[in-house]
């Protein structure tokens, strides 16, 4: 038996999900070379691809939709946040104080990143300090502090995370459509203080942005957005 | 920019690509219910389906619906991920779990509410295809069932039923193109 009857038995099989996982890796990477099964593949698609319409067809749960939207706008949120802005230039430094107070928490989901807190560093050391604004319903405070080889994060009066879930850091490179993760993965003190380095050059960053996510943390944003911060 | 409601399957992916959720809302509207129904006859249990469900469509959102019109229509990779997702679920639980018939005693459910004319087609599409399924030689249907909507591999269906592999393989094939056949007669 040639080769090709060797794989092309397998046609069926395969189009059906039926082959154990290292025969079908095998399968697929002959079907890229053999224009004869591909053919075949083509032609018996037709039949397995109607096979789902077999089943007994039910309504998906309304519910299962709110939770999967839920999610899907959430990181739609922060994908949007981080887009546009990649390219904005920083906003000059400012010799004064700007503090927003909250008069209230607000329990709404999360909208886009409204209050801004900075402060500029005079005097002499080279840590230049980056605007950070936090989620709306938050009475936080915080700096992004930069120096030449380092960066660290810190933050105050911020409510500690959900039962479970840590604080990720992330950083939205410019150009770059999704945020990367860090492995800097903090909690707060019990007087809502945080301090965590931001690992690597900010070079070419332009937010490092915070999410509450899974213990162990994420490789994509899942939680709630915290804070978003521009280097300078 | 248009309402995503209006455009093709097809064009709805390079907004999903691009991080645009109401595309994604779109296309999960248009297929979670066959999605779901796929699932649910797979894996038997609502929750498991709704888990199933939910992991392959976000899936598709993270990875950039990386859609490839090679591979066929949209609702057919749509559905292609949800199956994966529901078999590799079965095939991680022990096979006496696996679900065998499809007689669970659950009905099909009969919402209430008019039916949309698109649905009253996929009524029509699925009693042509469970149709075209009944022409089929028993043997050969027997086999695409334990395959597709049971998960067990060739391999496994050759055990069980004490048949040589070469044969299971042989009836998969046929099957599949005796079910061409009916389907795309005029």
């Amino acid at each position: 038996m040639s080769e090709h009857e060797r794989f092309s038995e397998n046609v069926g099989a395969y189009l059906l999900n039926a082959l154990p996982e290292r025969e079908r890796v095998e399968f697929e990477a002959h079907a890229e070379a053999c224009a004869l099964c591909r053919e075949e593949l083509e032609e018996l698609r037709v039949a397995a691809d109607a096979l789902p319409d077999a089943a007994p067809q039910f309504d998906a749960p309304p519910a299962l939709r709110d939770r999967i939207m839920t999610i899907v706008e959430r990181e739609a949120e922060l994908l949007a946040a981080a887009g546009p802005e990649a390219d904005r230039p920083a906003p000059a430094p400012a010799r004064r104080r700007i503090k927003w107070g909250f008069a209230a928490r607000v329990a709404a989901p999360l909208a886009a990143c409204a209050a801004a807190f900075a402060v500029f560093l005079g005097g002499g050391n080279d840590v230049r300090v980056a605007k950070v604004e936090f989620a709306p319903r938050l009475d936080a405070t915080g700096q992004l502090r930069i120096s030449d080889n380092s960066a660290e994060l810190v933050a105050e009066h911020l409510p500690a995370p959900p039962v479970g879930r840590i604080y990720q850091v992330w950083l939205q490179r410019k150009g770059q459509a999704k945020p990367e993760p860090t492995n800097a993965l903090f909690s707060v003190t019990d007087d809502g203080h945080a301090a965590v380095d931001v690992p690597g050059s900010l070079d070419d960053v332009a937010k490092v942005m915070v999410t509450d996510e899974p213990q162990g943390g994420s490789k994509q944003p899942s939680g709630e957005l915290l804070l978003s911060a521009t280097p300078a | 920019m248009p309402d995503p409601r209006l455009l093709a399957d097809e064009d709805l992916m390079p907004l999903i690509r691009a991080g645009d959720a109401a595309a994604f809302g779109v296309l999960y509207d248009r297929h979670s219910s066959a999605a779901f129904s796929l699932a649910y006859r797979i894996l038997g249990r609502r929750n498991e389906a709704e888990d199933a469900l939910q992991e392959a469509f976000l899936a598709i959102w993270r990875s950039g619906a990386r859609y490839d019109r090679t591979r066929g229509s949209v609702r057919s990779w749509v559905l292609g991920i949800v199956h994966h997702r529901a078999i590799d679920v079965v095939r991680r639980a022990s096979v006496h779990d696996r679900r065998r018939a499809s007689d669970e005693g659950i009905e099909e459910t009969l919402q209430s509410r008019e039916r949309t004319d698109d649905e009253v087609l996929r009524r029509m599409e699925a009693n042509e295809v469970r149709e075209a399924l009944q022409t089929l030689p028993p043997e050969q249907a027997r086999v695409i069932e334990l395959a597709y909507f049971s998960g067990f591999t060739h391999v496994e269906i050759a055990n069980m039923l004490d048949i040589p592999l070469g044969t299971i393989k042989a009836r998969l094939r046929l099957g599949l193109q005796k079910l061409r056949a009916q389907l795309v007669q005029p």
